[in-house]
């Protein structure tokens, strides 16, 4: 058992779960998505990007290139959320939790596109 | 194409010279190497940014979870956005006090605890990046990256360079005042200090880095469509032969010299292509025999060679008969022996170490001592050469055959640079220094190749010729040697001449006058006329001059310039050649056709019979 090759797998599989954990709900209804999964999903998605660095293999680039939409649309979405609670006044209504929450679908989408990889790595993975 | 508008359209428009394609029959990848230096950053910093992600993320939210107390007094927990601001400008030092409201104890608690740890990871990230920096093979894999982008940029002919000592120094001072670019690769990180130390009118790229091995050369340009030789200087000669070797196999096309003191490797060189093949002690040998048999040749010889700016060497009288001494029967030695033998001279040769085979006229014994020096019986020599390879015994053995004998030819091998100012206080005849040898023979070879023809023929047309032209290049020229450029008679080079090159009527002398008062010559000595592969060694004026004539011409700058407007303003060349004058523009010339003109082969008959 390889420790990196669980670390690995650890964050990348945590940054879809929290995603999907986030994402998963009624799209307009501010009350079943909660901020704090959002922030989670973030911080384990930087994570998970700074563990892809430095793989020089093609698909590694692939994980990379994921890994980097993921934090795009993620960062994205709490912008959103922040213009909403924060700047706009009104606080989080129908439209914004909606472009929140679909904002954080796309990442849940490059999200599991790494998992896929991840699966495929290791399947095609032989000792020897 | 005398109208700057009709140039600028060519330029703008014409067809541009495509990149020649690289004939390079296997293609290295360099630049692989250089960009694994970014992956390599990528790597080590990976624990620094997660260690920077994690701490932030905790800080955070910790800061959210503490409940805390709003401007109206009722309890108010900071948003998440609000905590992120503030640990933010907190992390980074910035410190703008305690917004959006006063903290409570227990915010300040978890504020206290998330600064030192803030802080913490900041100074590991900041470390790892410093340490990083300061890495060697980091470093070098930097210089390497930034070497290779920079020679993959040049967008001019340049020499490729292995080996900056001595000689490839003395070679990159002339080539620098040609304009050539170069590109060098030494082992010693000191060299290549000191090229960038050198005041080169270019910049010319240098890498640290061995020189044996391919992937150096390919990043130092050698499957670069511009790179126009290789020049292989460096002291050893195992590191020669591979870069001969590589440049053989790699770029077949590309013209390679190097350099050598031992004729095993020459051969072996020889086997890659044809590679010319530079060996000093070989070359003295040559040049000593020259300078005894015509001095006066050996002198124009040197004086080319030097390159540029060269001050005339004095001409030396060496005895043409007689027995000389040589001391040191080496490498050098038996070169030079050879040479000597060939030129039907008695030889007696002292050398310390005991020969395998005994032969006529060998002194066994260390030349620096007196008592072997004396049973070489120098008092009835005519010449010495001090050959050993340590410049004490070479200078012992100057002083003491000096001594005994005051009117003997002195001949010296000097071997290290720093020995130089003794040997010239020393007044020795003929002094050879062997890196000094290699980088006057490859410049000849590589800067012209004109003159290298003119140099392998010279010898050939005897003393007298020699001195003459000497007299000749210094009434010009002055004592030191002028730029050598050569001329190419064709469209690109020579526009303003075309029809009346085919027609004939172009002499030499006729296209040497100067363009302000065509009664005075141009101070310009023609050196070579190069015609369809045969070569006239100083053409005179009455020569009649063809399309596609190649020539060899030493002059100053100024010159050059005029001899070149001759050659590309067609209103010039007609004052210049017939003493006609045709209007300069276009407006006039369209204008002036109209009013019959004579034809202008028997104008310019005329002309030029008034004028002579």
């Amino acid at each position: 058992m390889n420790l990196e090759k669980v670390i690995f797998g650890f964050f990348v599989l945590l940054a879809a779960t929290l995603n999907f954990g986030f994402f998963i709900g009624d799209i307009a209804n501010p009350d079943v998505h909660n901020i704090y999964e959002l922030f989670a999903a973030l911080a384990v998605s930087l994570i998970a990007t700074v563990l892809k660095f430095g793989d020089r293999t093609q698909i590694g680039a692939v994980h990379l290139a994921t890994s980097l939409v993921a934090d795009l649309q993620l960062v994205a979405a709490i912008l959103v959320w922040i213009w909403a609670e924060e700047i706009s006044g009104e606080g989080l209504n129908v439209i914004s939790t909606a472009s929140v929450v679909s904002l954080s679908g796309g990442a849940l989408l490059a999200n599991l596109v790494s998992v896929v990889l991840l699966v495929t790595e290791t399947v095609t993975f032989h000792r020897g | 194409m005398s109208n700057p508008l009709l140039i600028f359209w060519a330029q703008l428009f014409g067809c541009r010279e495509p990149v020649s394609h690289v004939p390079a029959r296997a293609h290295l990848e360099s630049s692989s190497q250089a960009s694994s230096t970014v992956f390599m950053v990528m790597r080590r910093m990976r624990a620094p940014l997660i260690t920077l992600i994690v701490i932030f993320s905790v800080s955070v939210v910790g800061l959210t979870l503490i409940p805390g107390i709003g401007p109206d007094g009722r309890p108010a927990r900071i948003s998440p956005f609000e905590s992120f601001y503030f640990m933010s400008y907190t992390a980074t030092t910035i410190g703008f006090g305690e917004l959006p409201w006063p903290f409570t104890p227990g915010q300040r608690l978890w504020v206290t605890f998330s600064i030192y740890l803030s802080v913490v990871g900041w100074a590991y990230a900041i470390g790892s990046l410093l340490t990083l920096l300061q890495d060697r093979s980091f470093r070098q894999a930097l210089a390497l990256q930034r070497f290779t982008r920079k020679v993959a940029r040049l967008r001019e002919p340049f020499l490729l360079v292995a080996g900056y000592g001595r000689a490839g120094e003395l070679l990159a001072k002339a080539f620098d005042a040609l304009g050539q670019q170069l590109v060098v690769i030494d082992e010693s990180s000191d060299r290549v200090d000191a090229l960038d130390l050198a005041s080169f009118h270019a910049d010319i790229p240098g890498l640290v880095a061995d020189a044996a091995n391919p992937h150096h050369l390919s990043a130092a340009g050698l499957d670069h469509p511009f790179c126009t030789g290789v020049l292989a200087l460096t002291n050893d000669d195992e590191t020669n032969l591979a870069v001969t070797m590589t440049a053989a196999l790699l770029r077949p096309d590309l013209p390679v010299v190097s350099r050598t003191v031992s004729a095993t490797v020459a051969e072996r060189m020889q086997a890659f292509g044809t590679p010319a093949v530079v060996n000093p002690f070989d070359r003295f040998g040559e040049h000593l025999r020259l300078a005894l048999n015509a001095p006066a040749s050996y002198q124009l010889l040197t004086w080319l060679e030097a390159g540029p700016g060269a001050e005339l060497p004095e001409r030396g009288r060496p005895p043409t008969d007689g027995r000389w001494v040589i001391c040191g029967y080496g490498r050098f030695g038996r070169e030079v022996i050879a040479d000597l033998r060939a030129g039907g001279l008695e030889v007696t040769i002292i050398e310390p170490a005991k020969l395998g085979e005994s032969e006529p006229g060998v002194i066994v014994g260390d030349a620096s001592e007196p008592r072997v020096l004396a049973q070489a019986d120098l008092a009835s020599a005519v010449g010495l050469v001090a050959g050993t390879d340590n410049d004490t015994t070479n200078l012992s053995m100057l002083a003491a055959a000096r001594r005994l004998n005051p009117q003997l030819f002195l001949a010296a091998r000097q071997n290290r640079p720093t020995s130089a100012a003794l040997f010239e206080a020393m007044r020795v005849d003929a002094l050879l220094v062997p890196t000094e040898v290699v980088a006057h023979e490859v410049y000849a070879q590589i800067s012209t190749p004109m003159l290298w023809r003119f140099i392998k023929e010279m010898p050939a047309r005897g003393d007298q010729w020699a001195a003459d032209l000497i007299q000749q290049l210094r009434h010009n020229c002055g004592r030191e040697l002028p730029a050598l450029w050569k001329v190419k008679l064709d469209t690109e080079q020579a526009p303003a001449l075309g029809g009346w090159l085919a027609e004939g009527k172009v002499t030499l002398g006729d296209l040497l006058r100067s363009p302000e008062d065509r009664k005075r010559q141009l101070r310009v000595v023609p050196l070579l006329l190069l015609r369809d592969g045969t070569a006239v060694l100083t053409p005179d004026g009455d020569t009649v001059l063809a399309g596609n004539d190649e020539l060899l011409f030493a002059g100053h700058g100024s010159e050059r310039r005029e001899l070149e407007s001759t050659l590309v303003v067609d209103s010039t060349a007609a004052y210049v050649l017939f003493d006609q004058h045709i209007p300069s523009s276009w407006v006039w010339r369209k204008l002036s056709r109209k009013k019959p003109t004579p034809s202008r082969a028997d104008d310019r008959g005329a002309a030029t019979t008034n004028h002579r």
